[in-house]
């Protein structure tokens, strides 16, 4: 099924026996858990556009089904983006994708995630009802926020139609700058950085170097990259070497078996020493992780609460989520409560649920 | 019955001086600073650790007796109001920093613990805590948890929901948990996003980590002054248009200047009819570059004032934070609105709602958080002159003008029991069911602070509000169905 309209994806969902699987551009399908392959597919791409976008608000609404690459190219007519660089952005990752998952990119240390930039929602749940949470500001403590409720929710509470998303300016100029270290070093680089109060917007260990990137004003990210080098050794990078660096931190993603985990920052030397390669955005404490096999995703899960599969072989069996965490008892009831007769994402969370 | 084997529960559990039961003490947790509404809790306990308030919790459950976490009662929608045969939890006793890691930047504090004391301790490391409520001397973490509370600066840097990694919280039925984690990746549903900002209805907090940022290298602050509010307005719109993201932007009108001035020395253009307070900080080459941006974005300002120093500042900004007190000055009462709309569509917000006031022959000072389109209007009348009605009428008129505006009912006060009746101006039926289906998961029993956010039949009289479209739904711009 493929729905245009609301009305068309609230029929489906109500009118459909039986378990239902939420597809976007399927960037994410070997997110999770492996879904029933009993479920019915609810395809979400037939549901794109903006549907309310006013440049001098800095907020955009736009159906979830939108590939976040096509809604970045019309933001930046105006000047304006959306503060999200998940990976799979370039593959054709829709903005529903992206919520249902929590993915994000680099820019997580500045700006945060779906979580931080997504102000208002529209779901169908599974009995059909349509609700609206949040709004079209982004100061808004009306309601509880399920715009919040529904990250990471992998299509098991309801399907997002619609997304409303605030939104920041492009900057002028960016400038990055790396500095060679090792997982352990990292820690220092990154206090450092911090400690000279410069701003960057990503901070980030990958194959072996720290990257700090700044954003702003032409002249202000060239002396802010050379002030770093007063502190650490590194070189500033030319817009090639910038380019490139970058896309080896989007390529993790890219290994046979990912994982991302969220661990005290000063862990990060633990997470490296158990990857075939990691990028962390250290300074958070965010980072996707490339293993050799199960033993070192176990290796993880035992140390680690927050672990996520993002990506394993075809045909592989390695469980998508360890043992349960302290709130998993409350995603069930949540779980109960907007889909009682558990038929969306069947599979997702299994075998929490 | 349930309410004396519950207070004898209560006293053998926490200790005779775990529990207020005197109606003279009782009497001093019957309202927040709402302070309109007034209800005398049953009985108030004083727990002193997480498993105090386990304890609490659970025989409250066991009794079935509602009950109501409270932090410093400077809630301004009724959020910590009590019902009169129920408990109110207060968490004064809980204001321990447990432990500053600023190698993490990160600290974990008890929630009675007020949000200045969290920047006072991370000092020592060049760290702060972000998010600044006006009430921040006072406020506890655990109401800012609760309120999803913001503040000036809250512009550039967030609410409280962006600067908490994960709480700790008795829910409902008494059992402890995490929401959360060590970092802002969760393995599932953001449970932790669902609860700030879910009014203390979901369970109690009893531990907050809360993120430290590195204090800013640079701040430039600058006060102009504007012929109208609606040309203040527009140069909101043009400095956020020109693609810059200042600190904070404050909005003062020609009243509420009166107030301050007369409050604090603060040294404002008693003439001049709206003042916006522009800050900017950040590393200091880009904190210039940006600065001349706004100075010359400011070119409909009639003057322009740069803060010389830090103490230039500090008096702005004294001005600033004094304003809701200060206004006491001018009126015998007053009540604090907080609403939301567009941005650009603050000049026509500001004169709806002086034409609103003029309509109904009373005076509304603002004063508010103009870079978020955040209005604090301040309804002035007195009671002993009989206007308590018309001026409570105003002001619910006024959050509701907000959402016609396609804006919200709250900003940062929370709906508490204040706007309970006004949810259904802003959400369906349908919306507002689905939102009680997590409360449900949280507190099946619902007696986790009823009475809050959502319209009941014994609030809002049998037929609460119709719900209309919003306005962005009559338009064809949004669709519901
Ligand atoms: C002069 C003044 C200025 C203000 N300025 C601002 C401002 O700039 N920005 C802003 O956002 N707000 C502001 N406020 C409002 C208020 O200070 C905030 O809402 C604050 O977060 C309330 O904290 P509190 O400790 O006083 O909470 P309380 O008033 O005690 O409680 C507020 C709510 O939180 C719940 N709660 C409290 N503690 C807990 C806990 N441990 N676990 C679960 N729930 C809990 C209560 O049940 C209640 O629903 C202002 C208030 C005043 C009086």
């Amino acid at each position: 099924m493929r729905p245009a309209t609301l009305a068309e994806l609230r029929d489906a969902v109500r009118d459909t026996d039986g378990p239902l699987l939420v597809c976007g551009a399927g960037t994410a399908a070997g997110w999770a858990g492996t879904p029933s392959p009993d479920a019915a597919r609810i395809e979400t791409t037939g549901l794109a556009g903006i549907t309310t976008y006013n440049p001098d608000d800095m907020t955009v609404a736009v159906r979830a089904g939108t590939p976040l690459a096509w809604l970045q190219a019309e933001l930046a007519s105006h000047g304006q983006r959306i503060a999200l660089d998940a990976a799979r952005v370039p593959a054709g990752g829709t903005v529903g994708g992206l919520v249902a998952t929590a993915d994000s990119g680099p820019l997580r240390h500045s700006h945060g995630g779906p979580r931080d930039l997504v102000i208002g929602v529209t779901v169908v749940l599974a009995d059909g009802t349509v609700a609206r949470s949040g709004g079209h500001v982004i100061k808004n403590v009306a309601g509880y926020d399920l715009g919040k409720l529904f990250c990471g929710s992998f299509g098991t509470l309801g399907v997002l139609a619609e997304v409303v998303l605030r939104v920041h300016p492009l900057p002028p100029a960016t400038r990055t700058v790396a500095l060679p270290c090792d997982a352990v070093e990292a820690l220092d680089a990154v206090g450092r950085v911090l400690a000279a109060r410069l701003e960057p917007v990503a901070l980030e260990w990958c194959d072996g170097s720290l990257l700090a990137r700044y954003e702003g004003g032409p002249s202000s990210v060239e002396r802010r990259a050379s002030a770093t080098l007063l502190h650490s050794a590194g070189t500033v990078l030319d817009p090639t070497e910038e380019a490139e660096a970058w896309r080896r931190v989007s390529e993790v993603s890219d290994e046979p078996t990912v994982v991302r985990c969220g661990t005290r920052p000063d862990q990060f030397p633990y997470v490296a020493k158990h990857a075939t390669r990691v990028t962390s955005s250290v300074a958070v404490g965010v980072h996707t992780v490339a293993v050799a096999g199960a033993a070192e995703v176990e290796r993880l899960r035992a140390e680690f609460e927050h672990v996520t599969l993002c990506r394993r072989p075809p045909g592989s069996d390695l469980p998508a989520w360890g043992r349960p965490h302290a709130s998993v008892p409350l995603m069930r009831a949540v779980k109960q409560q907007f889909d009682p007769a558990g038929r969306l994402g069947v599979g997702r969370f299994a075998p929490w649920f | 019955m349930a309410l004396t084997d519950l207070r004898d529960k209560l006293v053998a559990d926490l200790g005779r001086d775990g529990v207020i039961d005197d109606p003279a003490h009782l009497r001093t947790y019957e309202c927040d600073a709402l302070t309109g509404y007034r209800v005398v809790p049953a009985l108030v306990v004083l727990p002193r650790d997480a498993d105090d308030v386990a304890t609490a919790v659970r025989a409250c459950a066991e009794h079935g007796v509602p009950f109501v976490a409270r932090g410093a009662g400077t809630g301004l929608s009724g959020g910590a109001l009590p019902t009169a045969d129920g408990v109110v939890i207060s968490l004064q006793r809980l204001r321990r920093i447990i432990e500053v890691d600023p190698a993490n930047r990160r600290a974990v504090v008890q929630p009675g613990v007020t949000n200045l004391d969290i920047s006072k301790a991370a000092a020592a490391y060049g760290l702060y805590y972000a998010p600044d409520p006006s009430s921040q001397q006072v406020c506890t973490i655990g109401g800012n948890v609760a309120e999803n509370s913001g503040g000036a600066h809250c512009l550039k840097y967030g609410f409280t929901a962006n600067h908490v990694l994960a709480v700790d919280v008795v829910l409902p039925d008494g059992t402890q948990t995490r929401l959360g984690g060590d970092a802002p990746h969760q393995a599932g549903f953001d449970l932790l996003g669902a609860f700030v900002g879910s009014e203390g209805t979901l369970g109690v907090v009893t531990a907050v980590v809360v993120r430290l940022l590195h204090t800013p290298a640079t701040v430039r602050t600058l006060a102009a002054d504007f012929d109208s509010t609606e040309t203040a307005g527009a140069a909101v719109t043009a400095v956020i248009a020109a693609g810059i993201v200042p600190a904070a932007i404050e909005m003062m009108d020609n009243l509420a200047i009166e107030a301050v001035n007369e409050a604090v020395d603060a040294g404002f253009d008693p003439d001049t009819a709206a003042v916006l307070i522009i800050e900017l900080d950040g590393p200091a080459d880009e904190v210039e570059e940006r600065f001349a941006e706004v100075t010359a974005v400011c070119t409909a300002a009639t003057r322009v004032t740069i803060a010389r120093d830090a103490e230039q500042r500090a008096r702005f900004w004294r001005g600033r934070k004094a304003a809701f007190a200060a206004v006491g000055r001018l009126s015998p009462n007053y009540f604090v609105q907080d609403g939301v709309v567009p941005r650009t569509r603050l000049g026509e917000a500001l004169a709806r709602i002086a034409a609103m006031a003029d309509e109904a022959g009373l005076r509304v000072a603002n004063v508010f958080h103009a870079g978020d389109g955040n209005l604090h209007p301040l309804v002035l009348y007195s009671e002993a002159a009989g206007e308590h009605e018309r001026a409570e009428a105003l002001s619910s008129g006024i959050a509701e003008l907000c959402v016609e505006l396609g804006g919200s009912l709250s900003g940062e006060h929370g709906i508490g029991t204040d706007k309970a009746c006004s949810m259904p101006r802003m959400f369906s039926t349908d919306d507002l069911e689905t939102m009680q289906r997590l409360r449900a998961a949280f507190d099946p029993a619902g007696l986790c602070n009823p009475g809050k956010i959502f319209p009941t039949p014994r609030l809002c009289g049998e037929r609460p509000g119709p719900y209309r479209p919003h306005p962005l739904e009559s338009a064809g711009v949004i669709e519901r169905l």
